[in-house]
């Protein structure tokens, strides 16, 4: 380049540099303005001024649609928190809390006790009360299915393996069966979802599947002609809709996706042998039982209670968070967040929960989430 | 744009920041004046990249898979359980090495979905593409082989996860409902047939992963054909054709001898893909860990596929062990994958160079 092209060079500069400068002040003059636009309204009582914070989360499947309507709703009342969520599976939700890689971890499942052990700081804290379906693809049979912990557990060892087996027709006498292979389908990745139903089996198949296969976020599926492993809630249900003669096991907060796509649920038993559905007074009848029994860590399984009129797959959605947080600041935001989602005036009340088939946490149950909320420093 | 070599003088004609010049000529100096030896030096840099990065890979794999490797043992290529064990009951050491009660691992499944899925690819691929270079170099001119040629090229460029996609919404469904019913109605009924009897599942599974893995290498196998027909000299040809040789003749006894140690690396090439792919096969093989596919068209999984599927939930066993494990897979595909490439070489050798004696075997 020769010394005639330089002038122009500094005035291209003189140029870029002064366009720079009216964007900058553009820029700070709308954020100035965005600023000074949205007033939070009343304060919201019993909750945490959460200052500003950036929080992500990932984790639960199952409690990742919920996350998706808690966010906006918490962040019109506090907007300086920026939130981002993610559906990855309980497997990820727990092992990104106890690496630090988020602040909040989802989980359908409590911490495995070893990782309790590595990281003492680390809590599982009950937000609301979730509901796992066992949803299956035939069509032509509309009715609910009746099966037991028993026939699911020999569907899933490959030992029941058409719709119109003896065991299944038996507890539906009035329901005419399809001989349409039974494709089972569970879950590729780490899930809470998993861990929930193979507690599930092992509980009410002790002999079979609690000593052959045993009950964690991922297990050693036996063989199943045709078996499917998807990735996700969302996976299942839409493996599950292109797949004839398919059972899948899906929690309560994909049911409208899963009507949608055709697919029915079956009615299990009830601790006296008696078949019921998952309506809210069953799992309302379930969780009563078992609000009693659970420690203050939230630490326990709902599954298979002995009781009457108790749809026997429910659980705790769980946040695993780290009590023990780099900056005060975070810590403060978190409390916030957590504090609004179990509030039965806020995150717990129906105008949400109903919208994914949740129960909202009982009194007792809350107070405990509080005590453990409270703790995050 | 050299400034400072085309200025008359240090001093620079606007005066900015003329303390620096002397520095920064004296810099390009000396660099000028090495020139040759930065080259070098920097080539034989370079050079090292992929090297290092390769024994790195392997170094950092071999450590992380070795505790696994001595609890799992040599039994780890043939048995047929992959058993995370609860990560929610006890912690047992074997050998010093911490892993969940009942933690127990074999990975002939997957190891024998690998194999499979891609022998079918390769069986389907190698025809197709030898076709198609065929085709490309010999039949087809103008234009038609132009747009040929780019549609090979872009499916090549075609990202996995897109086939996979496609493979697992529309591909898969398809099969099972109109191709795979009509394979299994009229294979005849013989034990050795087995194999192609039986459910047709719904569209995941052995066969559909063995077809979207040949989608996957038929670009490279027939691109590298093609080049290698390409090369193949116009005088052997032309003589055979003045001999009387039909076109068949001439390309079987001349063009393919010429080409044949080429068309086996360009297969091994594929087959290296195949072995390795992964997306696309975790999104239709049904991702199964404990399963070899009971037929043609069961559902079974791959080391790769088992690999992306499984880290996130191993991650969840809080004693490392079932990480390590999936290191010690990642080793075993290595390993596969060096075998076939050695295999290949020596098949290569024996096939004799490119220039193989014209109108052998004629």
């Amino acid at each position: 380049m020769t010394g005639s092209t330089r002038p122009w060079n500094r005035a291209l500069a003189v140029v870029a540099a002064a366009a720079l400068g009216l964007a900058v002040l553009a820029g700070s003059a709308s954020a100035a303005s965005a600023k000074a636009k949205p007033k939070p309204k009343a304060r919201p009582s019993g909750i945490e001024n959460p200052g500003s914070a950036t929080i992500s989360e990932t984790g639960s499947t199952l409690l990742y649609p919920l996350w998706n309507i808690w966010v906006p709703a918490y962040q019109q009342l506090f907007h300086s928190v920026s939130i981002t969520t993610a559906g990855t599976g309980s497997g990820t939700g727990i092992t990104d809390a106890a690496n630090g890689t988020v602040d909040i971890g989802s989980s359908d499942a409590y911490l495995p006790p070893a990782d309790v052990q590595q990281d003492p700081t680390l809590e599982n804290i009950p937000l609301a009360i979730s509901v796992q379906v066992i949803a299956y693809n035939l069509p032509g049979v509309t009715a609910h299915l009746n099966l037991s912990g028993k026939v699911l557990s020999d569907i899933y060892q490959g030992k029941i393996t058409s719709w119109n087996d003896p065991a299944i027709a038996a507890a539906n006498p009035n329901v005419s069966l399809p001989d349409i292979p039974i494709v089972a389908l569970h879950r590729s990745d780490g899930s809470g979802d998993t861990f929930i139903f193979t507690t599930y089996l092992s509980d009410t198949d002790k002999a079979g599947w609690g000593t052959k296969v045993g009950y964690s976020t991922s297990v050693q599926w036996p063989t199943t002609p045709g078996a499917l492993a998807e990735q996700g809630n969302g996976g299942m249900v839409s493996a599950c809709a292109k797949t004839v003669g398919c059972i899948a096991y899906v929690g309560i907060s994909y049911l409208s996706q899963l009507l949608g796509d055709g697919l029915t649920y079956a009615a299990l038993q009830d601790g006296k042998g008696k078949y019921v559905l998952p309506t809210p007074a069953n799992v309302a009848a379930e969780a009563a039982y078992f609000v009693k029994k659970t420690p203050p860590d939230g630490t326990i399984s709902l599954i298979d209670g002995p009781v009457e009129n108790g749809y026997p797959i429910i659980n705790y959605e769980y946040a695993i968070v780290n009590t023990k947080q780099s900056s005060a600041s975070t810590a403060r935001a978190i409390r916030s967040l957590l504090e609004w989602a179990v509030s039965p005036k806020y995150g717990n009340s129906a105008q949400y929960l109903s919208q994914v088939s949740f129960q909202p946490l009982p009194a007792k149950l809350l107070k405990a989430s509080l005590a453990q909320i409270h703790k995050i420093r | 744009m050299d400034l400072a070599g085309t200025a008359p003088t240090g001093v620079s004609p606007v005066g900015a920041r003329p303390a620096r010049r002397p520095h920064l000529r004296r810099i390009r100096s000396l660099a000028r004046a090495h020139e040759h030896h930065l080259w070098v030096a920097g080539g034989r840099a370079a050079a090292l990249v992929p090297l290092v990065a390769l024994a790195l890979t392997m170094v950092v794999l071999a450590w992380k898979a070795w505790p696994a490797a001595r609890v799992n043992g040599l039994h780890f290529l043939v048995a047929s359980t992959w058993k995370p064990g609860s990560t929610y009951g006890a912690v047992t050491r074997t050998d010093g090495v911490a892993h969940p009660v009942g933690a127990s691992y074999g990975a002939w499944p997957v190891i024998a979905g690998t194999l499979e899925s891609s022998l079918i690819a390769i069986v389907i691929a190698v025809p197709v593409s030898i076709g198609a270079a065929f085709a490309l170099t010999e039949r087809l001119g103008g234009w038609l082989a132009g747009v040929l040629r780019t549609a090979i090229e872009i499916l090549a460029g075609v990202p996995s996860v897109i086939i996979g996609l496609w493979g697992a919404l529309t591909l898969g469904p398809l099969l099972a409902n109109d191709v795979y019913p009509v394979i299994a109605r009229n294979m005849p009924d013989l034990p050795a047939l087995r194999f192609f009897k039986g459910p047709v599942g719904h569209g995941e599974g052995l066969a559909t992963s063995g077809i979207v893995l040949a989608l996957m290498i038929i670009p490279i196998i027939a691109s590298t054909t093609r080049t290698l027909f390409a090369q193949v000299p116009a005088l052997p040809k032309e003589g055979g054709e003045a001999l009387g040789m039909t076109d068949w003749e001439v390309s079987r006894r001349i063009t393919m001898p010429w080409v044949r140690a080429g068309i086996v690396g360009a297969a091994v090439l594929g087959l290296a893909r195949a072995l390795g792919e992964t997306i696309a096969v975790a999104m239709v093989s049904g991702s199964l860990l404990n399963t070899v596919a009971p037929n043609l068209y069961g559902t079974m999984g791959t080391i790769a596929a088992t690999l992306v599927t499984q880290l996130d939930s191993a991650f969840v066993d809080g004693t490392g062990f079932e990480v390590r494990t999936l290191a010690e897979l990642a080793v075993v595909l290595v390993v596969v994958l060096l075998l076939v490439n050695t295999a290949a070489r020596l098949i290569v050798r024996r096939a004799g160079g490119i220039a193989a004696p014209v109108g052998t075997g004629a």
